[in-house]
């Protein structure tokens, strides 16, 4: 669910004209459908001034000259086919603008989201950010394509036929102005009375659609539950007032649409005509002028129509408008780094000085975390859920900023790298490794094109992924669908080591899998763990205690504190919690009796 | 066309609306007739200098008049035609609603919410588009056009007529080809958007890899690529898009091109006024829109007939779950028999239960214990009768549960799923969703009895607090439990708890279970459980592997047989001890 956005006139303007200066880049294009515009409305305007001439000067008079006619008429329609050959390109580049601002509004938010902290999406939901990214910017493409060009086109044309009306009977001209303020008032009192009804109506809908989701969500609660006729009741009162909402809406399109332009097309007539009609009675008239007057008031009204009728979509534009430009003005960047005097990792040896850390500012979920990992060695992190270990990779990463205490990386603070700098000598290895849509190889490799397929191949023959890729269809180039669901826990593992290790880290992070991997698979995580951590310093959270026995200091972690450090033998002979870790993991039914007991 | 019998119904049902709005349509057609002949008429007087003020008034008026009976019809045929096709979708909608609230889960199993509420929602909209605008332009197409050539060939002259028309046809086949063209390259466009959507989604739930190798800037590369893809597709609708108007202006330049040349002959011949050639001219630009409105027709048709199948198709498919004939009108109550030789999914080839046979004493209460997938909540699935089908029987109260209707069994059950779904509603509501008349007090007691009451006080509204998707997040564990108070609500005879307490604390477990024990005298309860604190008290525990029941017992007899149950237990005392630190 949308928050609903009120705006105040003034903030759909500001809006409007923000998304107005995405025009600024295309001005050769722009200037280019201006002129195609230009061309065909001056064609428009004046194949009935053609008609008139022959009208007035031959047929009236009955002169039939073979060769000024032949001109005539080819001159007519070799203007009819310019100008429609025109009038397609012209259409197109209005569109092909409208793509190209919406492709770039698109680039500019998706690149704003990647320069977004952690923090901003733990608190937005993924699906928002992408509707912002999506949805929203095709909302406004249907303003650029439908609202605003016909807004254009229908201006320009208007204009034009004024000049030329003015050109042809100054009197009658102003007459037929008279209509515009009408116009206007109309299109403004339809935008008025159908913004508020098709707001109206949306809602329906959408209260519709909600209804019939959570119903089919929660069918087998509703009918253990015998509720059946009440939901029943309930969606067909909810059905009913979208109706009335749909009703309401027929009405104000009936009353301020077509019908009551096409009323005000026959007031615009009678004016003509009455004019003509009162004229005659003194004067001559040429009668072309006629022809040419009742002609230009055909055009003129199918514009007006084909706008309003769009109307609604402008609305909707504006508030799509609003919501993309509050993510593009969101504050919540990723944490800096001092790109000015950069250091570079030589060594890799790590330490967290008296670091505390909080999420939300309330509560913490580190704290005074401090130790040391030499170059080399590597720093397992136990604990049970929510006791702090993928907060202190989350910092270690770089994902989120932190206050109190500093991490140092060969002495130096972490924030004084460059971010290229950390990224590069850094590999981490998620818990649920998350694979890309593509092939295994693209995995791997990801970003990296200039990566060759040696490496890529090494890569996984270092980690032990290669037996189980060669075996798959297609080896390498096998395609990776849906988040790599097609592959076990263990493989995504692999496949995530290989991506990991093809970068050559020197400072290893590390988010071992929880979920159950099957034996086979199990044995190469091993080795190829044992493999990756050899010369690289590591900081491994470890879930199977067994996996991180020969590491150089374990870290116990209790509600964000380190409650036990040490080796694995020494905190087993401490007989504390890693202790009791272990027994749960490893301990026969016997001895776990005694210790329960 | 063959959607029009199809929803042959619907027209009989609405027919004063259709016949009325159809009959106002056909005025509509005759009366635009009236405009142009009147230019024509002051044309030829303003030409001729025969014009007298009392004729110029007379004809104004008649415009005048026309003008506004034609707003007034207009403005009616709407409401008679557009009105009923807005009906017709609530009435589809309606019939869907009920169609599905009919329906078992071995359906909702097969189709997937997002395809049903295509069909409820896309499907809808076309057929709608079809018993509306599919009607106006069929009728329009035909009056309109029809009455102008008519008019045309009749009143100012056939062989013109004849002339001017020969391109008109073109354009309705132009545009009707243009729309299917115009369909496709818009399917291929919408995919390019839908595969731009997967990529976005991709990016933001991978975000954590793509900060981690630094990629933020390859990866924007990437989306810019696909988003060039984007514009790639939709250039290619534009430009079917952009043929229409071409179009249209180059064939009727091309008529209205035959008209003044022949016409002007004629006129010079004598045949014709100038007056009535103009009035010719403005005849042929009403003729535009019955030749685009019956290209239109095509398309709308066509897309109206396969969403009625795909509608139709959905309201035909059979409720499986039924009441027997005679069916017994009580609800039941008493002792509970398992005797249940296999049970299998539809469309599965294992079995989910195989053997399962046990007694329950009314009063008693059932554990039911085993790992994920061992057929936990199949075994009580069957007992709400969401599935049927199985060999062996089950029977409550002395007769099999399938013997009841439907809803007296499902009376005598209070149920409390695992996936606890909370409706779009207050509290309050929630609690009462089984029971909307319950008195407040009667709510406050089933939130007190589940322990959920304190909790429910501390909300911003209290009972009044919006919770569900559109409503206040709740944590797993208040979400158990406002389900169990909405299971309670009923003081069933069978209560029925489906890993109902796993995210409530070991403190809460113990609370709400041991309120159970006081409040539930005399009836019967089934719990299943991963912890085992949940099930201990319990009279009997079956434990359950692949289906079948591998240990059976009180939950002493179990800890002295020393099997799979003692192993569990004394392992979660364990990881209790871990959780709290040691």
């Amino acid at each position: 669910m949308e928050e609903k956005i009120e705006l105040s006139g003034r903030e759909q303007r500001k809006v409007l004209f923000r998304l107005l200066s995405y025009t600024k880049p295309h001005k050769r294009m722009i200037t280019w459908a201006f002129l195609l515009l230009l061309l065909t409305t001056i064609g428009d305007i004046i194949l009935p001034i053609l008609v008139k001439i022959f009208i007035d000067d031959y047929l009236q008079p009955g002169k039939l000259e073979f060769k000024p006619l032949l001109f005539l008429g080819s001159t007519y329609m070799t203007i009819q086919i310019v100008k429609s050959v025109l009038l397609f390109f012209q259409q197109v580049k209005f569109q092909e603008i409208a793509l190209y601002i919406i492709q770039q509004l698109r680039i500019d938010i998706f690149s704003k989201v990647q320069a977004l902290g952690l923090k901003y999406f733990d608190k937005t939901p993924a699906g928002s950010i992408v509707s912002r990214v999506t949805n929203d910017t095709e909302a406004i493409k249907e303003m650029f394509v439908t609202v605003i060009s016909t807004f254009i086109q229908s201006g320009f044309l208007l204009t034009g036929i004024f000049i030329t009306m003015f050109i042809l009977n100054v009197k009658l001209a102003f007459f037929c102005v008279i209509i515009v303020p009408i116009l206007i008032f109309v299109i403004v009192l339809y935008r008025k009375m159908s913004s508020k009804f098709y707001l109206d109506m949306r809602e329906r809908l959408s209260q519709l659609n909600a209804k019939l989701s959570e119903s089919l969500q929660g069918m087998s609660i509703i009918q253990v539950f015998r509720q059946e006729k009440r939901l029943r009741k309930e969606f067909g009162n909810i059905n009913e007032k979208h109706y009335d909402a749909g009703m309401k809406n027929i009405k104000i399109d009936g009353l301020l649409l077509r019908p009551a332009i096409d009323l005000i097309y026959i007031f615009a007539l009678i004016i003509v005509l009455s004019y003509f009609g009162i004229t005659s009675l003194t004067y001559s008239i040429q009668i072309g002028v006629i022809y040419a007057f009742i002609n230009y008031l055909d055009r003129v009204f199918e514009p007006v129509n084909q706008m309003m009728m769009r109307l609604s979509l402008f609305q909707q534009s504006i508030v799509a408008g609003s919501r993309v430009f509050k993510l593009l003005d969101e504050q919540q960047l990723a944490p800096c780094q001092n790109e000015e005097q950069p250091q570079s990792i030589a060594e890799g040896k790590i330490e967290f000085k008296n670091i505390s850390f909080s999420y939300d500012g309330k509560r913490d979920v580190l704290k005074n975390i401090s130790f040391t990992a030499n170059p080399g060695e590597t720093v397992a992190l136990v604990g049970h859920t929510g006791s702090g270990k993928s907060s202190i990779i989350n910092l270690m990463m770089r994902f989120y900023e932190f206050e109190r205490g500093d991490i140092l990386i060969d002495g130096q603070s972490i924030r004084d790298f460059s971010k290229n700098g950390l990224r590069k000598k850094m590999g981490l290895v998620l818990q649920d490794p998350f694979l890309f849509y593509g092939t295994v190889k693209d995995n791997i490799r990801l970003h990296n094109s200039h990566m060759t397929d040696r490496v890529v191949e090494e890569a996984a023959r270092f980690v032990q992924a290669h037996t189980f890729i060669e075996r798959l269809d297609d080896g390498y180039d096998h395609k990776v669908v849906e988040r790599g669901s097609t592959f076990s826990s263990g493989q995504r593992q692999l496949i995530a080591f290989a991506r990991t290790i093809a970068a050559n880290p020197k400072i290893l992070v590390l988010d071992e899998a929880t979920a159950n991997i099957d034996t086979e698979t199990e044995e190469a995580i091993q080795t190829a763990l044992a493999n990756m951590r050899k010369g690289r310093t590591t900081i491994a959270i470890a879930h199977r205690l067994s996996t991180i026995q020969d590491a150089e200091l374990i870290l116990v972690l209790h509600k964000g504190e380190i409650v036990e450090r040490g080796t694995h033998q020494e905190l087993l002979a401490h007989g504390g919690l890693y202790h009791k870790m272990f027994l749960l993991q490893n301990g026969a039914a016997e001895r776990l009796e005694d210790v329960v007991n | 066309m063959k959607v029009f019998l199809q929803l042959g119904w619907f027209f009989k049902q609405e027919k004063k609306s259709y016949i009325s709005g159809v009959f106002l349509l056909l005025l509509v057609a005759l009366l635009q007739l009236v405009p142009p002949k009147v230019i024509g008429l002051i044309a030829d007087h303003v030409n001729e200098g025969t014009m007298t003020r009392g004729l110029l008034i007379k004809w104004m008026l008649v415009l005048v008049v026309t003008g506004l009976v034609m707003y007034v019809l207009r403005y009616y045929w709407r409401i008679m035609i557009f009105g009923s096709a807005v009906k017709l979708s609530k009435i589809l909608r309606n019939r869907l609603y009920h169609h599905f609230t009919n329906m078992s889960p071995a359906f909702y199993q097969k189709s997937r919410i997002g395809d049903l509420m295509a069909h409820a929602t896309n499907d809808l909209a076309a057929i709608q588009q079809t018993a509306g605008a599919g009607v106006l332009t069929l009728v329009d197409s035909l009056s309109t056009g029809g009455f102008v050539i008519i008019a045309m060939a009749f009143t100012i002259s056939w062989k013109l007529t004849l002339i001017c028309l020969i391109p008109m046809p073109f354009m309705a086949l132009l545009t009707s080809w243009f729309g299917t063209m115009l369909h496709k390259s818009f399917y291929k466009a919408q995919e390019a958007f839908s595969s731009l959507n997967d990529k976005t989604q991709e990016s933001i739930m991978g975000i954590k890899v793509i900060k981690t190798f630094g990629q933020e800037q390859e990866d924007i590369e990437d989306f810019r690529k696909q988003s060039e893809d984007v514009v790639k597709k939709n250039m290619l609708v534009a430009k079917i898009d952009s043929l229409y108007d071409p179009t249209i202006s180059i064939i009727t330049g091309i008529s209205f091109f035959f008209a003044i040349v022949f016409g002007g002959k004629y006129v010079l011949n004598g045949e014709l006024t100038i007056g009535q050639l103009i009035s010719f001219t403005t005849y042929l630009g009403l003729l535009i829109w019955p030749m685009l409105a019956f290209g239109w027709l095509f398309n709308i048709v066509e897309r109206g007939r396969a969403s009625y199948d795909r509608v139709s198709g959905l309201l035909r498919e059979k409720v499986d779950i039924t009441d027997k004939e005679n069916a017994l009108e009580i609800v039941p109550c008493g002792d509970i028999q398992y005797r249940l030789a296999e049970f299998t999914y539809p469309g599965e080839s294992r079995p989910a239960l195989k053997d399962i046979h046990f007694n329950l004493t009314r009063g008693e209460t059932l554990g039911i214990v085993g790992k994920t997938g061992s057929g936990k909540t199949t075994l009580l699935k069957l007992l709400i009768r969401e599935f049927e089908g199985y060999q062996g029987e089950i029977l409550f109260g002395g007769a099999r549960i399938l013997d009841y209707k439907l809803n007296k069994l499902r009376e005598a059950i209070g149920y409390v799923p695992q996936d606890h779904f909370l409706f779009s509603a207050n509290v309050a509501e929630n609690i009462a969703f089984a029971n909307p008349n319950a008195a407040a007090h009667e709510v406050e007691h089933a939130a007190r009895l589940a322990n959920i009451h304190d909790d429910i006080l501390q909300f911003t509204h209290g009972y009044n607090t919006v919770v569900g998707e559109r409503g206040v997040s709740l944590s797993g564990g208040q979400k158990q439990r406002i389900s169990i108070a909405r299971a309670l609500l009923l003081n069933p005879e069978v209560l029925i708890l489906d890993d109902s307490l796993s995210a409530v604390d070991a403190k809460t477990e113990e609370a709400i279970l041991s309120s159970l024990k006081q409040n539930r005298e005399g009836k019967t309860t089934f719990i299943t459980s991963h912890r085992l604190s949940a099930i201990q008290h319990a009279n009997q525990i079956i434990v359950l592997e692949d289906g079948r029941i591998i240990e059976k017992g009180t939950h002493e007899e179990l800890m002295k047989a020393g099997g799979w149950y003692k192993k569990m237990y004394l392992h979660q005392q364990l990881e209790e001890l871990v959780e709290h630190g040691g």
